[in-house]
């Protein structure tokens, strides 16, 4: 998965910020890409002949700049490692966000990927274990403001607490997944299953309804059945019976 | 073996060697790519429209030539995939798998790049040499999409040559490409990988079909492996061997398990993940996606409140446009015909009793003439049909209509068939051709007489004023058309659930964005159904005028019950001076005549001899014969009864006959003559143009005997029941 290539840290910060400006804007543009580094035009055309030489941009004179789809998984590695961090940093340890911010952009470039990697976890393993969690982190500031240790017993018991709100988010979660004939039209969603076999379901997933595609909404016919939607770019028509077959996820 | 090695190099040159001199290609494309428009670019004139062997898929092929090489293009059948979903798959894969193309070109619509190359990643598995035409690119570009060409070919292994369908550009570059693709060796062949796991089985079901050395010799392992997996009826059902759908069992089993979804499912996101991989490479958007016109349209055209008043609008100005339109020039086909009779009339002495002559004006110009007096008709409503087809409105007059179609289990395509039913069956059944579904085809071509044509408005006409009050006209004449049309949803229901049982077909399909038709495509595609019509139809109708012309002509009767030589002499002398009573009293006798022959021909003994069975239906001999004459055409049952009724030309003004009628029936009789007349074996013309398009006699002839048995049965517990209540009001 990790980019092979190595680039030096002025270059990761520029594939960074083309990849948040693509992200917000559509395109990104010399001028912007400057105006965010708070570095020189000139500089900002260095850059980019080469990130272009290394096939991560699509880059000429006078257009618009995007991302090749090398330079996106390049990019969006960046940007992990930026949040990874960044993550780390405030709801670990506690630290002030824009102080986090600027550390994890001089950390990022220096972070070798296994210790990067075992961060991500213990991340992940603190924010789910009801050991851990929200809780706990708390449990740290209020440590760090008070410097003892005296309130251990309040704190176990409100885990129990936790466990079952956890588990009702979960349930909730799992309402976010409706059959696609629930839809409003102009809703988004992402395709999640299509449930049971038979002819029906391979053609609805070789007109590209397959799992992961995202689909929007479209009109609903005059008497009330088949519905329309948009996949991959094109209208689809179908039946309500058969989108009923076809369970997605909210966006 | 350096032997071996020189005699295959040399089978291998003389296969070059044959394929420069001729290519064979075929056409491959999603629905709705401009398949048929590249097609046209490409053989112009020089086309030939049949059926593939064993199934109604309608084939086409014609010849082109490229600096002097000769090549024969086949238009396969529009598919968005090569499953085993439907005829036109099956029919294209297995063109593909038994002819073995030279060279594939792949249809595809650049503006919907990501759903037409799904088809194209499908052939590339098929081991064919492919060339794919990036279609409509001018619409592409007009949106702002931009392709890197060469970069495109060689992540897809294939060359890739831009064209716009209907300005004709990119033809000769195509030409170029498929003859080099001929000639030359295949770029570097490219495939999708499915990932690890699946590439690993497919592995070993590949090696395992090669191995236990199946007869599938022409079917590349790989490909049979893929298709095993997606569980594809069609192959398990040709591979056969116990040891290899084990394995895959198994196999699907297991990897299922550890995917989460069905193997066909993972399969078809693999196919899409490689070109998504493709596109976001050597395709770039530059200016955002916006809503499209065809967007803008479609909120008016199917929107929730117009969309049906704007179909049904729509669908009375193609029904006005086809049978008004085309109204003055049956006229004119009809007085040419009448020209033509008596043309050759005066080549006989005037009072002649030649056979020949009459052969000739009744049977044959009167049959040739029935089969071209429909051809405005079929001409206008296919020009009707292609516009709304080919621009794209056709799919959403299926989507609007399709709720209401599905309920009695047909698809929404079948709603415009039926409705041209009620101008005429002939065309309604030709335009069944949208439906892709065999069965729902045929289940459409069979109900759609009980759509109660044109006509058989005149024996309504005839009837209903000779029998029942003013008030009640209009009510009768809408009970009819009524029971036709509730006729017509119970049987395709009934058909749907008995003899074309089968599940629905799935309405999963492209609402295609709006197109301008172009007047090529329309004028070939009209000019090849009226062709089509006058060729297979034609010669049907032909022959069965023929037979009914005999049949209501022989035998000739010599021996009169009366002397009308001496009753015409007897009345010459008496009105001698009267020369009006006298013209009346001769076609008295002439009328008398007629009649008297009438019932000693074929027509008439048959009339007599199936009177037994027509009278549980209060019908007697009379109206068997007529019956046996509206076979030739619904309206000229009423001209028949004017014959044996002996009241001379008749037609649905005719009071003399209307007083003859009310003298010999009773409304409940008149009722049924109209019922049967609805419901029973529709004209020899739609029965043969039901044998045209249905491929073969079986189901014409199960139309004609089923809907003359269930209009034998109807009527006839109509009368019966009738009968009791009259005779119970009597």
């Amino acid at each position: 998965m990790a980019t092979t290539m190595k680039l030096s840290a002025s270059l990761e910060d520029y594939l960074e910020t083309i990849f948040h400006l693509v992200a917000e804007e559509q395109v990104a543009r010399a001028r912007d890409i400057a105006k965010r580094l708070k570095v020189g035009q000139s500089s900002v055309t260095g850059a980019l002949h080469a990130l272009a030489e290394k096939g991560l941009v699509n880059y000429a004179p006078y257009e618009v700049i995007t991302l090749t789809p090398k330079g996106e998984t390049a990019a969006r590695e960046v940007v992990r490692r930026h949040e990874v961090l960044r993550d780390f940093l405030v709801k670990v340890l506690l630290v002030d966000e824009r102080a986090a911010d600027k550390a994890a952009c001089e950390m990022e470039h220096a972070i070798p990927p296994p210790i990067l990697e075992r961060l991500i976890e213990f991340v992940e393993f603190v924010e789910v274990c009801p050991r851990g969690g929200a809780k706990w982190i708390k449990g740290f500031r209020y440590h760090c403001e008070h410097g003892n240790l005296d309130n251990c017993e309040r704190c176990i018991a409100s885990c129990l607490d936790d466990v079952t709100k956890k588990k009702s988010e979960a349930g909730r979660k799992a309402v976010m997944t409706v059959a696609l004939a629930e839809l409003s039209p102009g809703q988004k969603a992402k395709v999640e299953r299509i449930k049971g076999r038979g002819e029906i379901n391979k053609r609805l997933v070789d007109m590209g309804l397959t799992p992961g595609s995202v689909i929007e909404m479209g009109r609903i016919a005059p008497l009330g059945d088949p519905i329309e939607i948009k996949v991959r770019g094109y209208h689809l028509s179908l039946r309500k019976e058969e989108a009923e077959k076809v369970t997605v996820e909210l966006l | 073996m350096a032997n071996i090695m020189r005699v295959a190099e040399h089978q291998n040159q003389r296969k070059t060697a044959t394929r420069s001199r001729h290519i064979d290609v075929a056409l491959a494309g999603n629905p709705n790519s401009g398949k048929t428009t590249i097609f046209n670019n490409l053989t112009g004139a020089r086309q030939h429209v049949g059926n593939y062997p064993g199934v109604t898929v309608e084939k086409k092929t014609g010849t082109c030539e490229h600096h002097g090489i000769k090549m024969s293009v086949v238009d396969l059948p529009g598919t968005y995939s090569l499953t085993a979903h439907s005829g036109e798959e099956m029919v294209a894969r297995d063109y593909i798998i038994n002819e073995r193309p030279d060279v594939v070109v792949v249809i595809l619509d650049a503006s919907n790049l990501e759903r037409n190359l799904y088809l194209a990643t499908q052939l590339m598995e098929m081991n064919v040499r492919l060339v794919l035409a990036l279609n409509m690119s001018d619409v592409a570009a007009a949106r702002g999409i931009k392709f890197d060409l060469g970069l495109l070919s060689q992540l897809l292994g294939a060359p890739v040559v831009p064209t716009v369908g209907h300005r004709n550009e990119g033809t000769s570059e195509l030409l170029h490409a498929i003859v080099s693709a001929a000639t030359n060796e295949q770029p570097e062949h490219v495939s999708v990988s499915y990932g690890k796991e699946l590439e690993d089985e497919i592995g070993r079901i590949s090696d395992l079909i090669t191995t236990s050395g199946t007869p599938l010799g022409q079917y590349p392992p790989r490909w049979l492996a893929i298709k095993l997996l997606e569980s594809d009826q069609d192959v398990r059902k040709k591979v056969g061997s116990e040891e290899i759908l084990g394995a895959v069992e198994q196999t699907a089993e297991r990897l299922e398990k550890l995917f989460g979804h069905p193997l066909e499912v993972i399969i078809a996101g693999q196919r899409y993940g490689f070109i998504s991989g493709a596109c976001t490479e050597a395709v770039r958007s530059t200016v955002e996606a916006r809503h499209t016109a065809s967007d803008q349209i479609d909120a008016v055209v199917t929107n929730r409140v117009g969309g049906l008043p704007i179909f049904f609008g729509l669908m009375y100005l193609v029904f006005h446009l086809t049978f008004t339109l085309g109204d003055p020039p049956m006229g004119w086909l009809e007085s040419l015909f009448g020209w033509l009779g008596k043309v050759i009339d005066s080549w006989w002495s005037p009072g002649s009793e030649s056979a020949l002559r009459s052969l000739l004006i009744d049977g044959v110009i009167g049959g040739v003439g029935g089969v071209i007096v429909f051809l405005p008709n079929i001409l206008l409503l296919f020009v009707a049909i292609t516009i709304l087809e080919d621009s794209g409105y056709m799919a959403r007059a299926a989507f609007i209509m399709d709720r209401f179609m599905h309920k009695i289990g047909l698809h929404g395509k079948s709603f415009i068939p039926m409705l041209i039913g009620f101008g005429c069956s002939v065309p309604a059944i030709m335009a069944t051709r949208t439906i892709e579904n065999r069965k729902d085809r045929l289940t459409t071509m069979l109900v759609v007489p009980l759509m109660s044509c044109g006509a058989r408005l005149p024996i309504y006409a005839l009837i209903i004023p000779a029998f029942f009050p003013h008030s009640w006209h209009g009510p009768m004449l809408w009970t009819i058309y009524v029971i036709g049309i509730i006729l017509a949803v119970c049987s395709a229901k009934l058909l749907k659930l008995t003899l074309l049982k089968g599940q629905a077909p799935p309405f999963v399909m492209e609402l295609p964005p709006y197109r301008l038709p172009t007047l090529k495509g329309t004028l070939i595609h009209t000019w090849e159904r009226a062709w089509l019509y006058l060729r297979k139809a034609g010669t049907i109708i032909l022959g069965i005028s023929i037979i009914l012309w005999a049949l209501t002509n022989y035998p000739k009767k010599t021996d009169f019950g009366r002397v009308y030589s001496a009753e015409i002499a007897a009345a010459e002398s008496a009105y001698e001076s009267d020369p009006e009573t006298l013209a009346a009293k001769m076609d008295e006798i002439e009328q008398a005549m007629q009649a008297e022959e009438l019932a000693y021909t074929m027509a008439g003994r048959i009339g007599h001899a199936i009177e037994p069975l027509l009278r549980p239906m209060g019908f007697d001999w009379k109206i068997g014969t007529a019956l046996i004459g509206a076979f030739a055409a619904k309206e000229v049952f009423v001209a028949q009864m004017g014959i044996v009724y002996a009241v001379g030309e008749a037609d649905e003004e005719s009071d003399p006959l209307r007083e003859r009628l009310h003298e010999s029936y009773t409304p409940l009789q008149a009722f049924c003559i109209m019922l049967f007349c609805l419901v029973s074996a529709p004209c020899m013309a739609t029965v043969a143009v039901t044998k045209r398009e249905s491929g073969s006699w079986k189901w014409a002839l199960f139309q004609l005997g089923g809907l003359t048995t269930l209009a034998y049965v109807l009527t006839t517990v109509v009368y019966q029941v009738g009968s009791v209540f009259t005779a119970g009001a009597g």
